[in-house]
Parts: C-alpha cells; sequence; structure tokens
C-alpha cells in the first residue's frame, strides 16, 4: 500500500516542520482511519471527531514512529484502534446486549433493526435497496461484540494482512484468525434472524 | 471452540485452517481435511457456512465519504494552518444574489405580507379608490401619469409649458390692469371722494363686545398724571392738636388720604 522509503521521507519532512508533508499525510490517510472510526463508532458525527484525535495524537507523537519497527499504516491503524478502545470504554457501548430486535435508536418508539428492513417483495430502486443494505450491514456490525468487530473490520473492511492486525490488536495469529471467523459468523447468524424475520 | 477431534483434526486447528479456506489459500492434503471435519463436525459444519456468508455481507459495505469539511479541521487543529486552498476545495459557493432579489428579500416580500392583511387590504383600497377619485375630479388622466413614468424628460416639459402659460397669462392681463388704475386715477381727480364713514365707526358697529375701545390699562402707580388729593371733610385732622381740646365734642377723626386716579 505503501512505499516504506516514501512514508519514511514524509515523516522526517514533517518532523522537520514541513507543513505540506503533514498537509499529505493527512490526505492520504484520513479516508481510511475516518472509515475504520466510522464503522467501529457507527456515526458520521463520532468517526469526524475520533478521526481528528487520531490526527491529533499522530503529530503529537510522529517523532516515536520507527519504520523499521513496521509499516507507518500499521502505526496509524493502531493508534486509530487503541483511541476506539478508549472511546468505547467511555461510551460504555459493552453495557449495551441489544439483539438485533432491540431499538436501533436510543428512543422507545423507534422500529427495531428488522421492521428497519425494508420488504424483499416489494423492492424499491436498486440504488436505494444497496443503501438501505449496508445500512443494515453496517447495524449489524455495531451489534458485534467490540473484539470481533474491530477484527473482521481490519480484515474485511481495511484488508490488511493477518500479521498487520495481530500487531494492531497485540494478539496472536491464531486469535486473529479465530476471532475474524468468529465475526463473520456472528454477523451472519444476525442478519439471517433479521431476514427471516421479514421473510 | 471445542476440542472435539474428527477424522484426524480438532475443531481448534479447523478454526485456524478456516481462515485460509475462506481466503482460498488452503490447498492439497490439508484442504482435504479440512473438508472431512467440516462434514462430520456438527459445530464446526455449519460454521463454514456462516463465515462465508459473512464475509459475502461485508464484501457489500462500500467505503464511506469522509465530509469535505475533515481535512481543514484536521490541519486546523493540529497545525493551526488556515489553508486557503483546502477552504476552496471545501467551499461550497453561494448562488450569488441581485440587488434586486436583495431589496425583494428584505424589503418588499415583508411589505407584501403586510399588505395582503385582510384589515391593511381594506385600508389600502379605500386609500386608492379615494386617490382616483380626487385625480379624476381634478382632471388627471392615469394615462398622462403612465406617460411621465414611462418618460422622464416629460416631466422636465411639461414644467417648461406651464411656466410659458403662466408667463403668457400674466403678459395678456396687464394692459388690463393698467387701464383699470388709469381709470381709477382720472375718476378720483375729477370726483374728489366723499369722507365715508371711518373704518373705527364700521368695526365700532359690528362689534358686540362692550368692551372699550381702546384697552384700559390697569395701571395703580402713583405717577398717574390725573391724580386728585382727596380729603374726607369730618372734622379737624388729629395733627392739628384741636382734638386734643375735651370740650371739642367731636372725636378724633383720622383722615385718609387717597391718590385715585379717575379717567
Amino acid at each position: 500500500m505503501e512505499d516504506v522509503q516514501v512514508v519514511a521521507m514524509l515523516v522526517r519532512r514533517c518532523i522537520a516542520g514541513d507543513a505540506a508533508a503533514w498537509e499529505e499525510i493527512v490526505q492520504t490517510y484520513s479516508r481510511r482511519i475516518y472509515n475504520i472510526c466510522y464503522r467501529f463508532a457507527g456515526s458520521g458525527e463520532d468517526a469526524q471527531d475520533l478521526t481528528q484525535e487520531v490526527f491529533i495524537k499522530m503529530y503529537r507523537t510522529l517523532s516515536s514512529y520507527d519504520p523499521s519497527k513496521g509499516a507507518f499504516v500499521t502505526w496509524v491503524t493502531t493508534i486509530t484502534r487503541n483511541l476506539l478502545v478508549d472511546h468505547f470504554r467511555k461510551t460504555k457501548q459493552d453495557r449495551i446486549t441489544d439483539s438485533m430486535d432491540s431499538t436501533a435508536s436510543e428512543h422507545e418508539d423507534a422500529q427495531p433493526l428488522s421492521e428497519q428492513i425494508p420488504d424483499q417483495s416489494a423492492p424499491p430502486d436498486a440504488r436505494v435497496r444497496q443503501r438501505e443494505l449496508s445500512e443494515t450491514v453496517h447495524r449489524a456490525l455495531s451489534n458485534l461484540s467490540p473484539e470481533l468487530r474491530e477484527a473482521v473490520i481490519l480484515r474485511d473492511l481495511q484488508d490488511m494482512d493477518y500479521k498487520e492486525i495481530a500487531t494492531v490488536l497485540r494478539v496472536p495469529e491464531g486469535t486473529v484468525k479465530s476471532r475474524i471467523n468468529r465475526g463473520r459468523a456472528e454477523l451472519a447468524r444476525l442478519l439471517q434472524r433479521t431476514y427471516r424475520q421479514v421473510m | 471452540m471445542s476440542d472435539h477431534t474428527s477424522n484426524g483434526m480438532q475443531c481448534n486447528e479447523f478454526d485456524l485452517l478456516l481462515s485460509d479456506a475462506l481466503d482460498g489459500i488452503l490447498s492439497g492434503p490439508g484442504l482435504d481435511r479440512f473438508q472431512a471435519h467440516a462434514r462430520t463436525c456438527k459445530t464446526c459444519g455449519p460454521l463454514v457456512e456462516e463465515a462465508e456468508a459473512g464475509r459475502q455481507w461485508l464484501k457489500g459495505l462500500t467505503e464511506v465519504e469522509p465530509p469535505a469539511s475533515l481535512v481543514p479541521n484536521i490541519l486546523a487543529s493540529t497545525t493551526g494552518v488556515d489553508s486557503q486552498r483546502l477552504r476552496a476545495v471545501s467551499y461550497v459557493p453561494q448562488p450569488r444574489v441581485s440587488w434586486w432579489e436583495h431589496v425583494q428579500a428584505s424589503f418588499l416580500e415583508p411589505l407584501w405580507a403586510v399588505v395582503r392583511q385582510p384589515r391593511f387590504a381594506m385600508s389600502f383600497g379605500m386609500a386608492f379608490f379615494a386617490l382616483s377619485v380626487g385625480l379624476t375630479t381634478l382632471g388627471v388622466k392615469p394615462g398622462d401619469v403612465w406617460a411621465l413614468i414611462q418618460k422622464p424628460s416629460t416631466i422636465k416639459r411639461t414644467y417648461y409649458n406651464t411656466e410659458a402659460r403662466v408667463i403668457r397669462y400674466v403678459d395678456n392681463v396687464r394692459p388690463v390692469l393698467e387701464l383699470q388704475a388709469a381709470l381709477r386715477t382720472i375718476k378720483r381727480n375729477v370726483n374728489p371722494a366723499e369722507p365715508g364713514p371711518s373704518k373705527q365707526q364700521k368695526e365700532r358697529k359690528n362689534d358686540t363686545t362692550q368692551q372699550p375701545e381702546q384697552k384700559q390699562e390697569r395701571n395703580y402707580s402713583q405717577t398717574g398724571e390725573k391724580l386728585i388729593l382727596a380729603r374726607a371733610p369730618l372734622g379737624p385732622s388729629v395733627f392739628d392738636g384741636s382734638s386734643l381740646d375735651p370740650s371739642n365734642p367731636d372725636l378724633p377723626v383720622v383722615s385718609v388720604t387717597t391718590y385715585r386716579r379717575f379717567v
């Protein structure tokens, strides 16, 4: 994904005070970090705040990056993951054990997730249907446990290899694989249950 | 994952190979053993299908587009640099509003909203009716007003025409007035004017207020011109010494002198 030498040079320029180099780093990695935050936190506003926090932390600790220890993207993803864990602890999402049929929002009168899924027998426009499908999967992903969620996000949405994920999550590679398998299976079960109710 | 063994493969080993199998990198005897375990193990068998289904669901998730303000906000929060180039990228141009649209939005539309109220509409209707009646009475045609509005130069022409008309009228009337003045002078010389009733008498005749003609000045000061010394003739004054005589039956009389002005 990245040329190690180019990124190392970019980081050196940035540490030396080159604002253009920092801008290039932000332009290159902001989209990726935003997507990780969005899929993990679930909301666009939280993702935007978290992405800013990631870059603030990155800007302060840029001099601690050692190219010999790993790729820059792994280092960036590690910072992101650590902040997401902190955010998760702060927001106490681990206490929420709602199922797919529980209300997705905080409002009592909100529709459960299974009722929000459109009727498949009368599909509207294909683009609208695809968007609704993505929303459904996104909500199901939010219902996974954080350990499984982060593993499948990094593997299936960010296309990281198992070794990089193991570095980011600081767990053995076998644990990463196991979490990914269980995360995928759990997601499928949640979605199958939801669609079975609709059908 | 249980430690159950089936076809020479434990479930833990199956779990480790599952990712590789789904990624398509598992082959050879390892794949055979894996498939054999999946067929016989009631726990691991369904896991292959579920994991594959979950992977397919996640493939359908597309990357979301971050907001345009994200990068400028990051740069502002980190370096404090307000990048003009980034602002230009994230800047959404607003539609240009002409001065007439501005006036219309800020002045005319609120005014029209007020005018449309029934109570004001009736008042404006009456005012318009009165104005049209007044203009019709004065002989002003709407066409003239419209011509004036359409052509501001006609206002100037109308002004000069009116001025010329007034000058011509004065020029025409002047000989008549001079003739009348000459005749009046001749008549006065031939028959001296009889003294008519004075203006004062005429005014007095019509005066019904019963007030004196000249306003009396109510001045009680001692400096009046017609001062008369008045003295009471009752007896000797207390100051001439006769009042001290006991034989005098008259009591001492105090004389009071007043100054009065008779008008």
